[in-house]
């Protein structure tokens, strides 16, 4: 029985950037067993940087530890290997393939053989996906493509799911509907989540604590409710 | 009338070659937007691999090709480890070079190894007719080369459709972020599409020195690149079905329209580069590629 | 511990002297060769005879001037062409035949070759360059392996001269005026390098012809690397290579992105083709065999040897390719390798690997390497401007911009 106390995502120190440009100056941050951490932010604010950073696409410093062990200077498919699924920003759908392609992809690192009964109840839950399985992935709207890409992130069975803005560039219901599903998946299955958002309401709506970034510092953090709450936060993110 | 029907048989069994060769570029470039400009030399080296394979080593003609096939690979696979790897894959221009490069030194090193005299390689097909009507004669050789290029396509559809590696190379052509971030390994999975590429090519050159009226030498395929690079042009560079395509109408073009427009035999190279132009005019992203071509 | 360092303050006088010293140490440099290397001297290593030849060092300045050519293309587009040896012999064939059939004088042939070839170059320029990629190189591929093919075509043969060439008497003769034949015989009487300098009874015309025609053509590359410099420090030219760091916003800014591109490949394609002629003036005969596929190539080996988008590496890059081909086919036993490995192309394999070796270790060519040795003991400090009190205005030293 997992319990809410293990740290899943430990992170002390992180700074990293592009090249010449840093993005983050230090970051301390830690995401709980099954628990739902959301990072809000501006833009720029270095939110999609840190998501990279934690699974490795860009060279950061700093210590971070993924259920113990270190992963500050592993490789991204090494750490996809330990556990680790990163939704990016635009989705990162593999276009030309088609639908069922990329589930599949999703599940490159596993060597088991339930791979296709995962598929299976991933296609439950979107049943437009099965609908659309041989098409090319590139031809499935805004808001197919974001499930796409959170049911092959799944397909993983990570431990730890990073989701990158997934509500950017979505209608509203849609967007609705895909934190319904997120809020869903953490009840049902435990997996712990780490959301990047400038949606803060709707983030926040499913979240345990959050995080909110200016600058690549943490400028504030707390338990969900007390953030949603706080005047400061309501007035530079909710627009209130 | 039967001539035309021999021309449209040697422009099938030429245009065979090109697109293997044709296939070899698609390859890569499907992986990493880059053109092998070397694709020719790799695949004449590995020619001549299967010649020494089989005329020295005295292997039965068939085992030499694919044990010819494997060589080449392992040689594309180290070359892309230690030559390609080190560079950032977006940054086309040090890996233009380098395939340049690789271009003269290879090239220099068969004429080195092996000289420069045109020699017999080992006939792979049965020679003589398939058919004749009337003065129109279909050989074996054609037969053959076509059977040879269906062969290598349905094996790499299966290749890159049923198999987890190959899988990997579709997704690391399609988004090489995408990739990493379901754990894919993007070095390897390029060397693997070097690997391929190179074993194809040298096939290609296989099937087209087999042919009874031709030989080996150093130089057979620095303007064969050429007459591949317009095939994969127009079949659409990221396309092997359009590789095939654009191979055979080549090879088409070649024995056909030269001589029916009169152009002498040393244009059909011109006639390969007028399409290659055309194409990159009108249609760049050629017949079947995926137009992701970025206007400036 | 520093390296002791010269410190130079660019637009102080004593600058000045230093930019003096080194250009006319350049040009005695440039006396000396022509008369040294008028086919009398040759160097002995390992029992190899290699050559001082004249005019090898004059093929190398068409060369250069070709590779110069790539490097506006390099430097405004960011692309290769694969293609310069097409235009380098297209100036060769077009000035050959005005001035074997018409008589021109050499240098007037300029007037046709560069236009014809930077329209020829602007026509294929113009749709390769508009699509992001590789696609130039392609075109130029193309380009390249068709030229010999060509000029063999039976309807061309009275301008070519067909698979035999087109033969030209050079009629660079020089001037009375000139007193060669007293240069040559001071230079022999000087001692212990005398003898590198003929036999102290003057030129031949053959050899008068060469050293008159070595001049000329140096004379020629220099106002055409003028010529380029200004290009590049243009208005047009800072534009371009705007173009060439960010095209989205170069774009927005308004500029036509394909415009500017084609015509840098023109002006590429008008350099190759005045190369063309400097190599057709000084060996008398254009044929097809030294226009195909290699000489593209083999300027690219230039270009990239002597270091992409600078004016000095093209000289280099002309040297390189000018002499190892030739010295490595003039080694004819080398201690310790077996002489059957010595006796194959081996001049491209040193270039080939050559090629790979400097995009490891020295990217920009070995003018990069030759900047690196001297910083550590030359330094060129920009010119304080007058009236900008605290600020210090840093100029960028980009690699474009800099002469030797």
């Amino acid at each position: 029985m997992s319990d809410k106390n293990d740290i899943v995502l430990d992170v002390k120190d992180l700074r990293g950037g592009y090249g010449a440009i840093q993005v983050l100056h230090g970051l301390d941050f830690h995401v709980g067993d099954g628990e739902v951490v959301v990072i809000l932010g501006a833009n720029g604010a270095g939110k999609t940087t840190t998501l990279r950073a934690i699974s490795g696409m860009i060279a950061r410093t700093g210590s971070i530890t993924l259920r113990g062990e270190k992963i500050g200077t592993s490789k991204a498919p090494d750490i996809v290997r330990k556990g680790v699924a990163h939704v990016p920003q635009g989705r990162g759908t593999l276009p030309e393939l088609s639908v069922e392609d990329n589930l599949l992809v999703g599940a490159y690192i596993r060597k088991d053989n339930e791979v296709q009964s995962d598929m299976e109840q991933w296609y439950d839950v979107y049943p437009v996906l099965r609908d659309r399985k041989d098409q090319r992935a590139g031809s499935l709207s805004g808001g197919e493509q974001q499930m796409l890409a959170v049911a092959r992130a799944l397909m993983s069975r990570p431990s730890l799911l990073l989701l990158d803005e997934p509500s950017l560039g979505l209608a509203p219901i849609i967007v609705a509907e895909l934190f319904e599903r997120f809020a869903m998946i953490n009840k049902e299955t435990g997996t712990t989540m780490l959301v990047v958002e400038q949606n803060a309401q709707l983030a926040l709506g499913i979240a345990d604590r959050g995080y909110v970034l200016e600058s690549g510092t943490i400028f504030t953090e707390g338990p969900a409710d007390q953030l949603i709450n706080d005047d400061a936060i309501r007035k530079a993110y909710l627009g209130v | 009338m039967e001539l035309f029907i021999n021309r449209i048989f040697d422009g099938l069994s030429n245009g065979a070659t090109y697109a293997l060769l044709a296939m070899a570029l698609v390859m890569i470039f499907k992986a990493t937007t880059l053109i092998n400009f070397a694709q020719g030399e790799f695949a004449m080296f590995g020619g001549f691999i299967v010649m020494v394979l089989v005329l020295e080593q005295g292997l039965p003609v068939w085992v030499g090709v694919i044990l010819g096939m494997l060589l080449s690979a392992v040689l594309a696979a180290g070359i892309e480890r230690t030559l390609i790897r080190p560079f950032d894959p977006s940054d086309h221009l040090p890996l233009v070079i380098i395939t340049l490069g690789l271009f003269l030194a290879i090239n220099a090193i068969a004429g080195i190894v092996w000289r420069f005299d045109p020699r017999a390689f080992p006939e792979m097909f049965p020679s003589g007719n398939a058919f004749t009507w009337g003065n129109a004669s279909l050989s074996w050789y054609t037969v053959f080369t076509l059977v040879t290029i269906a062969v290598t396509a349905g094996l790499l559809t299966l290749l890159l459709n049923k198999t987890k590696t190959g899988l990997a190379f579709r997704a690391v052509s399609s988004n090489l972020e995408s990739s990493e971030l379901v754990g894919i390994k993007v070095g390897p999975t390029l060397q693997f599409g070097w690997a391929i590429a190179a074993a194809v090519g040298t096939l290609g050159v296989a099937v087209f020195v087999a042919s009874p009226v031709r030989q080996l030498e150093p130089q057979v395929m620095v303007t064969g690149l050429i007459f591949a690079v317009s095939a994969a042009a127009l079949g659409g560079l990221d396309s092997l079905g359009g590789a095939i395509v654009g191979g055979l109408a080549i090879g088409l073009v070649q024995s056909i329209l030269v001589p029916y427009l009169g152009i002498p035999s040393e244009l059909s190279l011109f006639a390969a580069v007028v399409v290659l132009m055309l194409v990159l005019l009108f249609k760049p992203a050629g017949l079947f590629g995926t137009a992701a071509v970025e206007r400036v | 511990m520093a390296a002791p360092r010269l410190v130079f303050q660019a637009g102080t006088p004593r600058y000045r002297m230093y930019r003096i010293f080194g250009f006319t140490m350049l040009a005695l440099l440039i006396i000396l060769v022509a008369f040294a290397f008028n086919d009398t001297g040759s160097i002995t290593l390992f029992d190899n005879d290699y050559k001082l030849s004249l005019t090898r060092v004059t093929k190398s300045i068409s060369f250069m001037v070709a590779i110069l050519g790539l490097q506006v293309v390099a430097g405004y587009t960011g692309q290769l062409s694969l293609g310069q040896g097409f235009f380098f012999g297209m100036g060769a064939y077009v000035s050959a035949w005005l001035v074997a059939d018409h008589g021109w004088p050499w240098f007037l042939t300029l007037a046709v070759v560069i236009p014809a070839c930077f329209l020829v170059g602007l026509l294929f320029g113009l749709p390769a360059l508009r699509i992001k990629g590789l696609y130039l190189a392609l075109v130029t591929l193309g380009l390249a392996a068709v030229f010999p093919s060509l000029i063999l075509l039976d309807v061309l043969e009275p301008y070519t001269g067909g698979a035999a060439g087109k033969q030209v008497d050079s009629d660079l003769l020089p001037p009375s005026w000139v007193p060669l034949d007293g240069i040559v015989n001071a230079l022999h009487s000087l001692p212990l390098v005398g003898g590198y300098f003929g036999e102290g009874e003057g030129l031949s015309n053959r050899e008068e012809q060469r050293v008159w025609t070595f001049f000329l053509m140096v004379v020629l590359a220099l106002v055409c690397f003028k010529m380029v410099n200004n290009l590049i420090k243009s208005r047009p030219g800072r534009a371009m290579r705007a173009v060439r760091d960010n095209e989205t916003s170069a774009a927005v800014n308004g500029m036509s992105l394909s415009y500017h591109k084609a015509m840098s490949f023109g002006v590429a394609s008008a350099l190759g083709g005045v190369g063309g002629m400097i190599y057709v003036a000084e060996l008398g005969i254009a044929s097809q065999g030294d226009f195909t596929q290699l000489i593209s190539i083999l300027f690219i080996v230039g270009l990239v040897v002597g270091g992409v988008g600078t004016l000095s590496g093209a000289v280099i890059g002309g040297l390189v390719i000018a002499f190892i081909p030739d010295w490595a086919s003039s080694t004819r036993s080398l201690p310790g390798i077996p002489e059957r490995w010595l006796q194959g192309p081996t001049g491209g394999l040193i270039l080939g690997i050559l090629l790979i070796v400097l995009t490891f270790v020295l990217p920009g060519g070995i003018i990069a390497g030759v900047r690196q040795i001297r910083a550590k003991f030359i330094r060129v400090v920009p010119q304080r401007p007058a009236s900008f009190g605290d600020a210090t205005a840093t100029t960028i030293d980009h690699p474009v911009t800099a002469t030797v």
